[in-house]
């Protein structure tokens, strides 16, 4: 199958998910949500999935457009609220958050705040949410975009919202991973096989290693009936795909 | 969060509180936010982020009697640090009820009334963002109020279903 805009980055976003971690979903990021509810359908393993709805291990009868949408705390057995998730986070109790961007450097920090200098903007963006406490205190985090350009994978970010221990970069062409560490640049580690190395080093606004860097392994049947499931009528990929 | 941190400090009657995290972030800067090593002696160096002191918090509740006791189902998302670091407390509730209802589950009021200062009976209040258990997020509301058009904001307010709602 060819991958989609949309398919590639679901699924890359939930292989990021690990056995027996605690992973959180914020709001604005309805496809860190869909990878969240696909790695429980197409995993062997178990995992906690939390979400800023304030659901713990929620079982949602209906998948809602929005991330913070109350559908998604549907059969909780715990509420745990903003309060909560973000001390658990600051306590270095969860394994792996999902963080928005609107520009992302080589060293995985993020913008979320202008375009453009911060006291005069070009655009005003709506902030960081929580980010410069999370994206150093949670063990991983991993980021997407739905475009891949060099206006949002830049060499120097307009502004450092958040700074930290990202370890993932996923857009509709490309996996970029990093050590969390400081001064640790993305490499290349998976590529979209419809493209080359060379045409996502000429989207790409940082420079990569991409001497480790391997086509996408195919999605398997369990991946792609999950995501079939979850997009039904085609209501999420329409969005990513047009 | 670093907001959180100025209302707990307001909540806790303290200047400022201590957070987690923000290194590397340019936020610190454009905000003045200063850092403290920890006095006793672990090494960490610690953002503290000033008191945020609200002069009215604004929530809408589930539930509310006469007294100003109000609950609230689902997740309080940020109702607990906003209505004790605010100077003054309104409340919207989507029904009134007795007292005795809420003295069943009393883990439920969010807001004691002694801390209300007035309230309203505000069905549908939420709208177009959703009400945990009575209704869900108006999607096909929120793609309208969003559309970049004149008059836009002016069809959002008329469409008022809270005000049309029965009470």
């Amino acid at each position: 199958m060819d991958w989609t805009p949309f398919s590639f980055i679901v699924i890359h976003l939930a292989r990021q998910i690990r056995a027996g971690e605690i992973s959180f979903s914020g709001v604005n990021s309805t496809l860190p949500m869909l990878a969240c509810l696909l790695a429980k359908r197409a995993c062997d393993f178990d995992f906690t999935w939390i979400n800023v709805a304030g659901g713990v291990e929620p079982q949602p009868v209906k998948v809602p457009l929005s991330s913070s949408d109350p559908a998604i705390v549907h059969g909780s057995p715990a509420i745990f609220a903003n309060q909560d998730f973000y001390d658990l986070c600051a306590r270095g109790g969860l394994d792996l958050v999902f963080l928005g961007c609107a520009q992302i450097d080589a060293e995985g920090r993020t913008n979320v705040s202008a375009i453009g200098s911060w006291e005069n903007p070009k655009v005003r963006l709506p902030g960081g949410g929580g980010a410069a406490v999370m994206l150093p205190t949670a063990k991983r985090v991993v980021t997407w975009r739905n475009d891949h350009t060099p206006r949002a994978l830049v060499d120097k970010l307009d502004f450092i919202t958040a700074s930290g221990h990202m370890t993932a970069l996923v857009t509709p062409l490309a996996v970029f991973e990093r050590e969390p560490r400081a001064g640790a640049r993305f490499h290349l580690a998976r590529f979209n096989p419809a493209v080359t190395v060379a045409d996502i080093a000429a989207r790409t606004g940082f420079s990569f290693d991409a001497t480790a860097a391997k086509p996408a392994t195919p999605a398997s049947a369990r991946e792609l009936d999950a995501l079939a499931a979850l997009d039904a009528g085609g209501r999420f990929s329409a969005a990513i795909d047009g | 969060m670093t907001l959180v941190a100025g209302l707990r400090a307001a909540s806790y009657g303290i200047p400022f509180q201590p957070v987690a995290g923000v290194h590397g972030s340019e936020l610190a800067r454009i905000n003045g936010w200063k850092t403290i090593v920890d006095p006793y002696g672990s090494g960490s160096e610690v953002y503290v982020i000033p008191a945020v002191h609200p002069d009215i918090a604004v929530i809408h509740a589930a539930e509310i009697d006469d007294e100003g006791n109000a609950r609230v189902y689902g997740s309080p998302f940020w109702d607990h640090p906003l209505t004790r670091a605010a100077k003054r407390v309104l409340v919207t509730a989507e029904k009134r009820v007795a007292t005795d209802r809420l003295r069943e589950q009393p883990e439920l009021t969010l807001v004691p009334g002694f801390m209300v200062e007035a309230a309203a009976i505000v069905p549908q209040g939420a709208w177009p963002g959703s009400m945990h258990p009575y209704y869900d997020i108006d999607y096909p509301a929120v793609e309208r109020y969003m559309e970049d058009r004149p008059g836009v904001l002016e069809s959002h307010l008329a469409d008022a279903p809270e005000i049309a709602a029965p009470r």
